[in-house]
Formats: C-alpha cells, structure tokens, sequence
C-alpha cells in the first residue's frame, strides 16, 4: 500500500518542455565538445523533477488475528463409552496450544444432537460463512465422523481442515439393517421384510465366523428364531394378522466377544406394518324378495370394500307355473359350490328371511356350521317364517344361533331400544338418535318381530316389543353369529315416523360379525398424538376396566389408571420416557406400541469413520487423524504449503497463518524538502562549472 | 310453492310425531308386501284397479316365492305411504291432483325407495292424435321429482327381472313404456349382452296399456276383461302378467338380476385365485 506519487508545482507541459530544454542543452553541449554537459543535464533534470513534486504515498495497516474453527461433536453417538473423554481432552489440549499462538482467536462450535442426526456439515458450513474467509486459518473438528448431512458438507474451504476422529482403533459393531419393509400389507396375506447383518470395524475374528441369532416378534409374540450370517439379506415373510398396527420386533443378542460391541441399540428394529384388509365377501341369501331386501343390497353395494354375491330365492321348488325355461331369467341357485366347496371364501353369509324349504341339503348346514366354528360368520335377518316350522332354527344351524323362537309374532308397533348392555357394546353404542332416558326419542318403531329366547351366551344389544331381544350377537368357537327377530329395518331407511339409522345398524352388525377390530367388544387402542403421547382407550363391555400395564423397552413396567369417558369406553393420557417398543396390557388383552424410531439414527452406525469429512479435508490440504493414535501436534505453514506430516514427535497438523490486515489511513511524503531540492541542483550546476574550469586550465596549462 | 311444501312437511311431521298406532291395513301393507294404487274416486276405475292387483297377487303367489296380500286401496291425502313399496296409479281425466302436503308424502315415497306405475290406460287411441291421457299425466306428475324420462331399453333389468320379456303388454299392446333414463356413459361389460343400467330403482315407471284390466280377475277367478280375441289374446294376457311379476320383482329386489350374470364370474374368480394360492 505505498508508492510514488506525483504532485507537480506547474503544469505537466512546462515541466516537461523544461526536462527537454535541459536535454537539448546537454546534447547541444556533448555536440560542441563542451565539458560538464552531464553535469548541467542532470541539474537541468533535477530541476524538472523537484517541480513534478515527487512524493511517498503509504497506507497506516493494522494486523489481524488468524481465526481457528474448533468444532467438537456432542451427539449420541459421541457418547459411546471413552469417546466423550477423548473429545473433552482433545479440545483441551488443542485450545491451550491454539491461545498460546499469537494473533489466534478460536471459534468454537459444538454439534448437539438433532432429530435428523448429527449435522456436521451444515455446522460447518454455517461457521465457515459466518466468519471472514481471509481470516479462517484452519478448522479442527473433534468427532467420530458419522455425519447424516454429507450433501451439505463444504466442497472446500479456504484453510485447511482437520478431523480428529474419536473411537479406538478396535472398535467394532454388529448391527441390524432393514433394507425393505412394507408399510402395508394384506391381513392374512404375506409380506416380506427384507433385512441383514451387518459387522463393521475390526470385528474379532471369531464374531465375524458366527451368524447373529435373530429373535423376530410380531406384536410381542414369538413368532420366529434364526440364525443370520452376517452380510447375507433375508426375505422374512410376516403375515399381517389384524388390521391396524402390526409391529414386528427384530432383534439379536450382541455377540459374545473379547472387546464387546460398540453398541447394542442397533441390534434391534420394530418395523411397523398397517394391516390393510382384502375385499370383503359377502354371501347374501334372500329366502325371498320382500321390501328390506334392497335394503341390504344397497348397504351391501355402496361398501366399496364389499363382493357381494346375493342370491334371491324367486321361485320355491314347489311353484311351477309351466313357461318354457327359456322365457324365464331364472338360474339355479349353485347351493353345493357356494355351501361346500367356496364357503371358506366368503367372510359373512347373511340369510335374509330365509325359510328352511329344502332347497339346501342337511349337510349343508353342518358345514356352515363348521365354518362358523372355523371363524366365519353368520347373520340371520328373521321375518315371522322364524317362528314357522320352516324355521333355521330347525336346521342344524339351529345349534348355533344366539336364539330359539318361542313361535309366537308379535305384530304390534313398538320402538327398538338399547339394553343395558346395548348401550356399552360397540355394535349400537353411539348409534345417532338413540332412545335415551328423559329425551324425546326420534327413532321410527317397527311393526312385527318374533319373540324368541336368548341363549344364555348371547348378548341382547337391542330389545323389542315388550322388552323382548331384538338384536343379538354371540360367539361361536372362532365365529360369530348375529340376529335380528325382525325383517323391518327397512322401515327405518323409508322414513317411516322418521326412520332411524339402518345403514349405519346393519353396517356395524356385518362389519362386527367379519371382526372388523373398530367393532370388538374389548379392546385396547392406543392412538400415537404428538411425540410420545399417547391417548389409550379401552372399551370393554364391563363395568371397569384398568389400570393398564405398560411394560417399557428396559423391562421395567408401570401402571396407568383409565378414566370412564362414556359407557363402556375408559381413556387414559400417558406420555412414554423415550422411544421404544412399549407393551400394553389389561388383563388378556395386549397391545404392542412402537414409538419413534427403535433404533435411533444416531445408533445406525458406530464405528468413527472419516469417510463424510475425508474429501474436503483431503481438498483442503487437511488431515483425518485418530485421536487413539495420539494427540498431533500443532504448527504453522504457509498458505499453499502441506498442512500436515508426520515429525519426529508423532503426527502434526498445522494451520495457516493468514496475515490478514486492515488499511485505516494513508500518509503523504515528499520524496526531498524544498531546500534538499535546490542544494542538489546547486551542487549539480557547481560540478558542472568546476569541471569545465578545470578542463580550461588543464587546456592552459597544457 | 316454496311456502305451502315448508308448511306440508311441518304439518306432516308433526303428524309423525304424534305416534298415533298406524294404519292397520298400511302396517298389513308393509308385512305382506300388499300392492297398493291410488284411489282415484273414479268407482269403476278404482274396481278395476283393485281386481286388477288381486289378479297379478294371485299369480305371484302361485309363482313365486312373493306371496303379497290383498291390495290397498291409498287416499294419498291421509295414509302414510313409507309402509308401502309398490303404487300402481291410474290416471284418470276427471282426478283432482292431491294437495301439496300429498305431494310432500308422494316424493318422500319416491326418494326412499318406493315406486309409483302411472297407467293412462289410452293404449288403444293414444298417438292417433286425439285427446289421451297424457294431459292429465302431464298435470298430476309435474310436482313430483322424477328424473329423466327415456322408452325402456331392450337391455333394462325390468326385461329379465323374473321371466324374459321383449315388450310389456297390458290389455292394449305396442305402446312405448318410460322409466328412468340410463345414465349417461353406460356401457356394457365385456361379455355381458346388455348395460348395466339403472343401479337403483327407476322411482316410476310410465305407460298406457291399462295393465290392471289386464290383470283384473272377480271373485271367481276368471278374467274381468277381454283382451284381444282368442288365443292372441290370452297369450297378451298371460304377457301382462309376466310383465307384472316382472315389475314386482324389480321393485323388490332391485339391480339384482344384473348382477346374477355375473355369479358366474365370480365364482370363477374365486376359484382362480385359489389355484394362485
């Protein structure tokens, strides 16, 4: 910042003709032999040059201080035992060499844990814009490089960049990875998993020869045990067996070693499946078209996850009216391939106001109720022919219905009711417009139901004329079995004194009846709001239910007491302590409840490694050094040159110092004082005279 | 209009409210699935009609498994028509229209799920240019909400709803009968003959081939109406009443024998996905 400058007393023209005269005159001179030419040239010239005003020009710059990024990583990962300690001795250390340097300021970053991992990267790159670029002279992180941002890594800095790596050079980990999980799947119907082993680091030989034996639960229960080699994938089938959260625990037992694993949080996975039921089908079978039967067609039909197949029994076998076949749109009614060979393929089969009139075989009916037994599902809408000698009841499917008629019909108007236990059971709980005690009911009545008598294991949801069960629902062995002594449900969907809620009825009564698990009578829910709370529900057809037994990742359990919030519905808000698969129990029912990720992003990998860092500090001249090797040493080099090497002392590492300056001001010097000037031309034009006089005499005395 | 419709379906739901004991003929109605038709005040129209119901109830007992009661005759002024499912509705020149309350009830019926026949029983001399019933149709239907109109395709549900049927004769034959338009777009399914049209019920069904007289037996039995002459004309009888058995069947069981066709695939595909198992 300095230099000449001019600041001439006349005109650069006259300056200029007087440097040119005094040349003319010089060589004029040399031309006509006179001595002392040089002389009078130079003072000419001198003169030239004191009225061009010659002058030092110079900045006032301050130095500034080099700026050293210090950046120490305090995420999870960096709390694996003894990588803490190293990280605390090693930032020591490197600050009390780094304030020993002179003109050094240190920057400290510290990376915390985030949700999406550890962000080196974006810490870097955020102090690096933050500070001047002229100023960094070198970054030092102090990590165990697993670094979740490598996109957002600087491609380069203008220091260099060192990364001392924490961990033991031993260090090995065995862990889980889940290469492939479904989010859904069918219930019933396999999905796969695919997972693996993985060992990273210097695993000990006789770990890297033995597989890994998997325990593999599915909502809490044992459903498989295997051993994995490591690095090999597996295709696990699950089956989905309810809808709603399926969890599927996968887990190995660190392996048995002389330098145990680096950690065992990510020997185990929950994977979540959402159980996604198939179509529906439904086998309808009307014993005769009658005014309800597009009731249930229509239910039926508008259900988009419902086949329907119905048939109608439009002619008994013991009506012939002698038109040709080929004038009739009749077909036969397929009784043996719907009633033995594909009856496992239906979910429910609904006889509506079927009459026993032998078109199905006796051992029909045994197999309907083997396959009720089995898990299938039966719903008998009944008109009066219930209470006729052509009653289902009659058949051997009489076994297992909830009810046996008395005979007797009543066709009277009454109004259907809640019972008690109606009023608790998910089926009619809730049902809009319910009759309730002091408000003005606005269900229509129905007109004719039979009476019948519960079996004892039935449970009365809806009562009739004369409190007699309207609706009953019962269990058989896997099965369920619903009824309904009246066909007039329909009246409800014509409105007739206002109607009721008949589609929404006989939904929850097919949907019940096929195990829909929104319907069951006793169930643990359990809806995941927010982070880690969780809204647990319990319905139950009892008077009590809780307290609720949660058992935690660790083993340890707690208990948590439910509130009534309406009949047959307890509720309960918990928050867990950490993410993790949680088990809640009541009794016999469980629920098993994955919440977060079980095995954190911060436990994915273990092993220090310098493969995010590597490349910029290998751009930046930088070096990726492990803190179990030794502590490098610090020194400084020139921009440019290697930052690091290897001396007599162990390994170094070194910044630049950037010289970096600031310019405040600027001063203005003559090159000569005015009186310096006229001396030097004087003493030019002395020399000059004295030496042509002295040629003079030296002619005259020659 | 708006006021007297607010005001009819206030007056009627205070009605409903009043959980009076129904009707007992009305409650037999909606236990035996009785067929029931307007009264139009005209006596020998209204005899007619009733024969003529009793006769079509016979032969659906005799035929099939729909075993109805004896016809109701309705006043829609008075009887509340969500127990029924089936009007049969003769339209007269000299029927006053029903009262705006009537009205109410009648559209309330046609949204649910009912359905009304409307008889001009002017087969014999409508389109010739002469004064038909169509003008008193046309008055008695206008307050009613029924959609688009269209002939009945060859390919409607109401052909095969229980016997197969290529027109639907009454005592007079030929005449076009209208039910609810198809939707626009329909088109039949690969390998299916026929549209699968008219997913829900049409609300109405409109013709003149005086159906009912058609129908119409005494007590004894026997036809109250000739129809054509001889054997033709028993046949066009025997026609009536298969296009009624066809009616009640597609009233009660709706879209179903569309989808009857396709049982058979299925079942087919049940059995497919079993052997992909």
């Amino acid at each position: 910042m300095s230099g000449l400058t001019f600041d001439p007393l006349l005109p650069w023209p006259l300056v200029a003709a007087l440097a040119v005269l005094a040349l003319l005159v010089a060589l004029w001179s040399l031309w006509r032999g006179l001595r002392g030419w040089a002389w009078r040239g130079i003072a000419g010239l001198a003169a030239a040059a004191a009225l061009a005003g010659p002058a030092l020009e110079s900045g006032i710059r301050s130095k500034l201080s080099d700026i050293v990024i210090l950046l120490d990583d305090r995420s999870a990962s960096q709390a694996l035992p003894g990588r803490g300690e190293q990280t605390d001795a090693a930032v020591e250390e490197l600050t009390r060499q780094l304030s020993a340097l002179p003109d050094t300021e240190i920057r400290r970053v510290t990376v915390a844990d985030d949700p999406d991992g550890t962000q080196i990267g974006t810490a870097l790159t955020r102090a690096l814009a933050a500070e001047p670029q002229t100023r960094v002279a070198g970054v030092i992180a102090v990590t165990d490089g697993l670094a979740h941002d490598a996109p957002m890594v600087p491609a380069s800095a203008s220091a260099p960049v060192h990364v001392l790596l924490t961990g033991q050079a031993g260090d090995w980990d065995r862990r889980l990875v889940i290469e492939e999980a479904p989010a859904y799947g069918l219930i019933g119907k396999p999905v796969t998993i695919r997972l693996r082993v993985e060992d990273q680091g210097a695993v000990p030989p006789e770990v890297a020869q033995t597989p890994a034996r998997l325990r593999i639960l599915l909502d809490g229960e044992e459903m498989r045990a295997l051993d994995l080699p490591p690095g090999v994938a597996l295709d696990l089938p699950v089956v989905p067996k309810h809808a709603g959260q399926n969890v599927v625990s996968i887990a190995f037992e660190p392996p048995e070693a002389e330098v145990p694993e680096l950690t065992d949080r990510n020997n185990s996975a929950a994977v979540q499946i959402q159980g996604v039921r198939d179509r529906l089908r439904v086998l309808l079978v009307s014993g005769a078209p009658h005014a309800g039967e597009r009731t249930w067609r229509n239910l039926l039909k508008s259900d988009a996850n419902v086949d329907l197949i119905h048939f109608t029994i439009l002619r008994p076998p013991d009506k012939m009216d002698g038109v040709p076949v080929d004038e009739m749109s009749l077909i036969a009614f397929p009784t043996q391939e719907l009633f033995m060979e594909r009856i496992r393929d239906f979910d429910l089969i609904i006889f509506d106001r079927y009459r026993v009139r032998g078109i199905l075989l006796p051992q029909y009916y045994d197999n309907i109720r083997r396959y009720v037994e089995e898990g299938g599902a039966i719903l008998v809408s009944a008109g009066p022919e219930m209470s006729s000698v052509e009653s289902l009841n009659l058949s051997p499917l009489g076994a297992i219905l909830p009810a046996r008629p008395t005979g007797r019909v009543y066709d009277e108007p009454y109004l259907p009711r809640l019972t008690e236990e109606g009023q608790r059971h998910p089926v009619t709980a809730g049902l809009p417009g319910a009759p309730a005690e002091g408000s003005e009911s606005h269900w229509g009545r129905w007109l004719r139901m039979s009476q019948v008598i519960p079996d004892p294991r039935a449970q009365v949801v809806l009562s009739g004329a004369r409190d007699e069960p309207l609706l009953l629902l019962s269990r058989v062995g896997e099965g369920r079995v619903a009824m309904l002594t009246s066909d007039q449900v329909w009246l409800w969907g014509r409105g007739f004194e206002g109607g009721g809620p008949q589609l929404e009825l006989l939904r929850r009564i097919s949907h019940w009846s096929m195990q829909e698990p929104e319907l069951e009578e006793e169930a643990l829910l359990a809806d995941v709001g927010g982070d880690l709370t969780v809204t647990i529900t319990r319905r139950t057809m009892n008077v009590t239910a809780g307290p609720v037994r949660i058992t935690r990742p660790d083993g340890e359990t707690e208990e948590v007491a439910l509130a009534e919030a309406g009949p047959g519905r307890f509720t309960a808000r918990w928050t867990a302590p950490g993410p993790g698969l949680y088990r809640l129990a009541d009794g016999d029912i469980t629920r098993v409840l994955a919440l977060g990720p079980a095995a954190p992003r911060e436990f994915e990998e273990t092993v220090a490694s310098g493969a995010v860092l590597g490349p910029l500090a290998e751009a930046t001249q930088g070096a990726v050094l492990r803190l179990s090797d030794g502590m490098p040493g610090l020194r400084t080099v020139r921009e440019g040159r290697p930052a690091h090497g290897q001396g007599v002392g162990g390994p170094w590492i070194a910044i630049t110092p950037r010289e970096a300056a600031s310019v405040s001001g600027m001063t203005h010097r003559p090159l000569l004082p005015g009186w310096a000037w006229l001396a030097l031309i004087a003493g030019l034009a002395l020399a000059g005279w004295l030496s042509e006089g002295r040629g003079r005499r030296t002619a005259a005395g020659g | 209009m708006r006021w007297p419709a607010i005001l009819a379906a206030l007056l009627w739901a205070t009605a409903l409210w009043a959980q009076d004991d129904p009707d007992p003929r009305l409650v037999r109605a909606a236990d035996e699935v009785a067929l029931a038709y307007i009264v139009t005040g005209d006596a020998e129209v209204d005899a007619a009609t009733e024969a003529g119901l009793r006769g079509l109830s016979q032969v659906l007992t005799a035929r099939t498994t729909v075993e109805p009661g004896g016809p109701i005759g309705i006043d829609p002024e008075q009887d509340d028509l969500s127990l029924l499912t089936f009007l049969y509705w003769p339209v007269t020149e000299a029927q006053a229209p029903p009262s705006p309350q009537a009205y109410v009830r009648l559209n309330h019926f046609l949204r649910s799920g009912g359905m009304i026949l409307f008889d001009t029983r002017d087969g014999d001399i409508a389109g010739l240019g002469g004064p038909d019933g169509g003008a008193a149709l046309q008055a008695l239907a206008a307050p009613l909400d029924i959609p688009p109109l269209a002939p009945i395709p060859s390919d409607h549900v109401l052909t095969r709803s229980y016997y197969l049927l290529g027109d639907f004769p009454g005592r007079y034959q030929g005449r076009e009968v209208w039910a609810e338009a198809p939707p626009a777009g329909a088109e039949a399914a690969e390998g299916v003959p026929f549209r699968n049209l008219n997913d829900g019920v049409s609300p109405v069904v409109i013709g003149g081939n005086a159906w009912a007289e058609a129908w119409a037996v005494n007590e004894n039995g026997l036809p109250m109406f000739s129809i054509g002459s001889g054997f033709e004309g028993e046949r066009q009888r025997e026609m009536a009443y298969r296009f009624g058995v066809n009616l009640i069947m597609y009233v009660l069981t709706g879209n179903y024998k569309s989808d009857q066709v396709h049982v058979p695939a299925l079942l087919e595909r049940l059995r497919q996905e079993e052997v992909v198992q």
